[in-house]
């Protein structure tokens, strides 16, 4: 069922530059339940679009819709939209400690959000619900640090903070901007662990932003790839994972180490992405695509089905019939277009 | 391309900084980065060094490369012991080793054009090969893949990927020997990062340049490294060649950090397992009794808490052998999550505990 209707979202900014055209008319769903990693490299626009619907890109200039429980929340006023955020939608970012105020105990950054929300429970009921959060997030001795101050909690624990937080009104919704990025290894497994717990437990929708193929593996049911602002290719996770139709999915994949053998070169995708104020008129990543045609410097190529999959789009010119496509790549690859 | 001669090696290297007192009457505070730390590297190749943040990564680089004075140990590069030279000793072998950084903003100038930043250790330890300073400092813009026209540019006109190519050209300058590169690579992104890291692979070969490769990030580091070595808190745990420590780790500690790594293919992550290490990274003021690594391992036993286990060869010989720093390590078939942690809860409590509340609480 789905949850969050995303369509035709349009965000840019005016610099003194020109107009940055940080997100170009995409469109996505977000099912109930389910977790939709959105995956692009920095300045693909993967953070403007979510933190849009959150209405915190002050300033931008925005179009489209986005219909979540019978409300646009880009059309929507900022007291409707206070109604929702928090209570409805909640968010993690990647920085846990800028995320937190200072000067608070974590406790009572916890009860004023539940309390911004309803004020009809009280002081002590809020309280007590908190050291239930951090408890359940894996905090130890919750009754006793919930009176702690956000340094006196490691990056891990401060995340597993934001997780409950976010959690606090049990939220249909939650947001997760690089979540992880910037913790270590270990405890990148023990937020994702913790992250799959909370939504085995309440049914919560997540969207999972990151430029980290290794964790959309690990956590996400369907993906969306975006390149300098729009969705280049949308399909279940293992359709990314080993049937890419979009020649940057493939050169992000084929970028990874560990996906070619030790002493093997890996394959970058050459060159760097497109400024977003004087874009290519084509498609936006033919200057760095080894199949790149006459049609791609033209044209604009939209999301279309492919493989005969109504699940997978790619806004590509290849072949849309598997064979075609893999022997493609094939071709290439001996001529060594694809190193 | 690597020999079995070394070119840089350590042993029992310590390096404590004093972090403030305890209180008026008590003793300084010290904070132990480096632990008793042996390592060699070998000509020609690339050891990797990783370990999560604040473990001593980049101090244990920091006194290899004597930009740290340490307090215990021996240092001996090329043949030659550099303990204790002085400054103005140190300064002809400051061309042989050089450093690459994490931040290819901040680690260069932004008010200075890039022909001056890459050709400025040429200009302090006199020209080297033919051709004026411009001439040189072009052919290496040419080398790392940088438009030698960009001359006059300055850093703030590039990307991040070119900044750290600026930064290689700025390390490569003088024909060291050894590049300490300390994360190089993980300010980048994906597909950015690709292109470095065969740019340094390309250079290593063509150069014959050994490397000491820092990195959080362990597939990268399985991918550049011949041998590497797994620090925890200051303290080198385990240590070999790569394949053999990536398939048959034996310290729980590289077991749960192999195990922990994020990799792109979703059929592989859902089948193997993993182990969620309880707690995070001790505090280096006051490490853990016996092995600092036994408040969060699964299978720490009593004598863990007290007995310092020292870093013993497992198999192989020299400088190739396996190394593992564990008074139980594991065999390679022994399966590091069919272990309960039992001793963890007693002993340390807080960070620990993180298991064992949230299995209350849910």
């Amino acid at each position: 069922m789905v949850l969050l209707h995303v369509t035709d979202l349009n965000v840019s900014f005016d610099t003194d530059d020109g107009v940055v055209k940080a997100v170009r008319g995409i469109s996505f769903d977000v099912d109930r339940g389910k977790t939709l990693g959105i995956v692009g490299e920095s300045g693909s626009g993967k953070s403007v679009s979510t933190q849009t619907l959150a209405g915190l890109t002050r300033g931008a200039r925005v179009s489209g819709s986005a219909q979540f429980d019978g409300l646009d929340l880009i059309k929507a006023s900022p007291s409707q939209r206070r109604s929702v955020l928090g209570r409805k939608i909640g968010m993690i970012f990647q920085d846990p400690l800028t995320s937190l105020h200072p000067a608070y105990r974590v406790g009572a950054q916890i009860v004023e959000t539940i309390r911004a929300h309803d004020r009809s429970i009280s002081k002590r009921a809020a309280r007590l619900r908190a050291i239930e959060l951090l408890g359940m997030v894996g905090i130890p001795f919750p009754s006793e640090r919930v009176d702690e101050f956000p340094h006196q909690f490691s990056g891990g624990m401060r995340q597993r903070v934001m997780i409950a937080m976010a959690m606090a009104l049990d939220p249909t919704l939650l947001i997760a901007d690089e979540p992880t990025t910037a913790l270590d290894v270990t405890v990148q497994a023990q937020v994702l662990e913790l992250m799959r717990k909370v939504q085995a437990e309440f049914g919560t929708a997540i969207i999972l932003i990151t430029h980290d193929l290794g964790v959309i593996a690990d956590v996400a049911d369907d993906v969306a790839v975006m390149y300098a602002g729009t969705i280049v290719e949308r399909a279940p996770r293992d359709e990314i994972f080993y049937q890419p139709h979009h020649p940057y999915t493939e050169g992000l994949l084929d970028s990874m180490p560990g996906r070619v053998e030790r002493g093997q070169p890996l394959r970058p995708v050459k060159g760097s992405p497109p400024s977003l104020i004087d874009l290519p008129p084509g498609c936006p990543f033919a200057p760095r695509c080894p199949y790149r045609f006459d049609r791609c410097d033209q044209e604009v190529p939209v999301l279309q089905t492919v493989f005969g999959d109504e699940q997978h789009q790619s806004a590509c010119f290849l072949p849309t019939e598997i064979e075609e496509r893999k022997a493609l790549r094939e071709q290439l690859v001996e001529k060594g277009g694809i190193r | 391309m690597s020999s079995d001669e070394v070119l840089l090696s350590a042993s029992g290297v310590s390096k404590r900084f004093n972090v403030g007192s305890r209180g008026l009457l008590g003793g300084r505070l010290q904070l132990s980065a480096v632990d008793n730390v042996s390592l060699e590297i070998k000509k020609g190749e690339t050891l990797g060094l990783v370990g999560e943040s604040g473990c001593g990564k980049s101090s244990l680089a920091r006194c290899l490369t004597r930009l740290y004075d340490v307090d215990e140990g021996t240092i001996t590069f090329d043949g030659r012991d550099i303990t204790n030279l002085g400054r103005r000793q140190m300064q002809p072998l400051r061309s042989e080793m050089q450093m690459i950084f994490q931040d290819p903003y901040g680690s260069l100038n932004p008010r200075r054009r890039v022909g001056s930043i890459i050709g400025d250790a040429l200009a302090i330890h006199g020209n080297r090969g033919k051709g004026t300073r411009r001439q040189q400092v072009q052919e290496l813009m040419e080398i790392v893949g940088l438009n030698p026209e960009h001359y006059n540019r300055y850093p703030a006109d590039f990307s991040g990927g070119q900044r750290q190519r600026i930064g290689i050209a700025r390390a490569l300058a003088l024909k060291p020997k050894l590049i300490v590169c300390d994360e190089p690579v993980s300010a980048l992104d994906v597909s950015i990062q690709a292109q470095v890291i065969n740019l340094l692979q390309d250079l290593q070969r063509e150069f014959d340049l050994t490397y000491l490769f820092i990195s959080h990030d362990l597939s990268v580091v399985q991918h550049i490294s011949d041998r590497i070595a797994v620090m925890y808190l200051g303290r080198i745990v385990e240590s070999g060649p790569v394949e053999e420590v990536f398939t048959a780790s034996s310290h729980p500690y590289t077991r749960a950090l192999l195990s922990a790594k994020p990799i792109a293919d979703p059929r592989a992550a859902e089948q193997r397992d993993r182990i969620v290490l309880a707690g995070d990274l001790p505090s280096p003021i006051s490490p853990p009794s016996g092995c600092r690594f036994h408040p969060r391992c699964p299978k720490a036993e009593q004598d863990c808490v007290t007995v310092v286990p020292t870093l013993e060869i497992l198999r192989g010989a020299g400088p190739d052998a396996q190394r593992v720093e564990c008074l139980h390590p594991l065999e390679a078939d022994q399966d590091l999550s069919s272990f309960t942690p039992s001793i963890a809860d007693t002993i340390i409590g807080a960070d620990a505990a993180a298991t064992g509340s949230r299995e209350v609480a849910s």
